[in-house]
């Protein structure tokens, strides 16, 4: 068994872009489970449903998860199990960034995007992450990176105990952008093909919210 | 109310410059605010930085002070600031003895400047309605942009993830050289590999 664990962002990104159906699809090629935590499912249907701006959109992920497009967690985990270990990844991660001055933590990272973590912890099972939003990402892969830039930005230096992070080095991460180049090269996007195409797709979900710079973009274009 | 002395700081100078006209140094005035809410994430200090923002957006708007209600919101906003600027002097005064009720009273005029806005007939209520709603993704954002996560962001402003992604989308974060962690090549490979 294998598992794609979905951030909220990644279906947000695809919602707004009117690429929804192309997670079917994908689905359809993919020998495992689309894996959705509480915590995500609460921002991308429940409160959304109550927002007309998004209800929609709302409504269509909440097919996709009747129709089995989408797993709960809660079906190879325990929301129990998940929520342990969800507030124990919070605690490492909020306790990495400090003020130098003050020693007050920064709390960095919310229970959504700990408990993608906390799900690929516990899977037991080989899997990724699909997050479009950057500090996650940042916080396991290049943590040093993010401590340079909230130092700049916030105009103050901190103190970051990185070690903390040692456990967290493992987890692998993709975003909505990837998943559209991968439903592009198996051919599952059914529009004229082409460079144009794949341009349209990543630049559409960069636009809707997936942090990816644009020499990102270009560099995948060449990989066709 | 972790940071009482900066928010009454900050208060004061926001009651000067509506009194002033001064829009731009509103707006500066809400970036400061910016840095001490993405240590502290103190609910207050973000209530007031989304509050600062507003006021100077709404103060740009020249139009607005001629529709009706103008006269009834600017009203409720000089006295509204004026009555939490002294509460959070008593604060600053009496130390701990009477802290708590005078900050409590400082949040009930602040949200006061909002509320006074569903007494307003006509389009003037929902126009800075609008202008709040919209000054709070905008915090959000910048959340994002000290380096919070974006549903950290969300949960500290109270705003949908699905409304900050359109704003996120038209910006230049994702553009930065710090948030590529991997070569695009390396991450499709990651992508493909679990596609098989």
């Amino acid at each position: 068994m294998k598992y794609l664990i979905f951030d909220a962002g990644p279906i947000i990104s695809l919602a707004m872009s009117g690429m929804l159906p192309i997670i079917e699809k994908l689905k359809g090629v993919f020998d495992g489970e689309f894996i959705l935590t509480p915590h995500v499912k609460r921002e991308v249907v429940d409160r959304p449903m109550k927002i007309k701006k998004f209800k929609l959109e709302a409504m269509q992920v909440q097919d996709m998860i009747e129709r089995g497009i989408f797993k709960m967690s809660s079906s190879v985990v325990s929301d129990e199990k998940l929520e342990a270990e969800t507030k124990k990844l919070l605690k490492i991660t909020n306790g990495v960034l400090r003020t130098t001055q003050t020693g007050e933590k920064i709390e960095i990272i919310h229970g959504g995007e700990a408990a993608c973590l906390a799900f690929s912890k516990l899977c037991g099972a080989s899997n990724v992450i699909v997050i479009d939003e950057r500090t996650t990402r940042m916080l396991t892969e290049a943590p040093k990176s993010l401590e340079k830039m909230m130092e700049k930005k916030l105009h103050t230096p901190l103190d970051a105990q990185l070690s903390l992070l040692d456990e967290l080095k493992d987890f692998r991460f993709i975003r909505s952008a990837e998943l559209l180049f991968v439903a592009h090269k198996k051919g599952l996007i059914s529009m004229k093909d082409g460079k144009e195409l794949l341009d349209a797709l990543l630049y559409g979900v960069k636009f809707k919210g997936c942090a990816i710079s644009s020499k990102e973009i270009e560099d995948m274009k060449k990989l066709v | 109310m972790k940071e009482a002395g900066n928010i009454l700081r900050i208060l004061r100078k926001t009651k000067q410059f509506v009194k002033e006209d001064n829009a731009h140094e509103l707006k500066g005035l809400s970036n400061q605010t910016i840095h001490s809410a993405t240590i502290s994430q103190d609910a207050d200090n973000i209530v007031v930085a989304v509050l600062v923002y507003s006021l100077g957006k709404v103060l740009e708007r020249d139009h607005y002070r001629d529709m009706d209600g103008w006269a009834e919101f600017y009203n409720s906003l000089i006295k509204n600031l004026g009555l939490a600027v002294k509460s959070l002097e008593k604060v600053a005064q009496n130390g701990h003895d009477s802290a708590e009720p005078n900050l409590k009273n400082a949040r009930i005029y602040l949200g006061r400047i909002r509320n006074s806005l569903n007494k307003i007939e006509g389009n003037l209520g929902q126009y800075i309605k609008d202008v709040f709603m919209k000054a709070g993704i905008n915090k959000a954002f910048k959340l994002y942009e000290h380096g919070l996560s974006t549903e950290k962001t969300a949960e500290l402003l109270g705003v949908s993830l699905w409304d900050m992604a359109s704003y996120i989308g038209q910006s230049h974060i994702g553009d930065s050289k710090a948030a590529i962690t991997m070569p695009a090549a390396a991450r499709v490979k990651i992508a493909e590999e679990i596609f098989g």
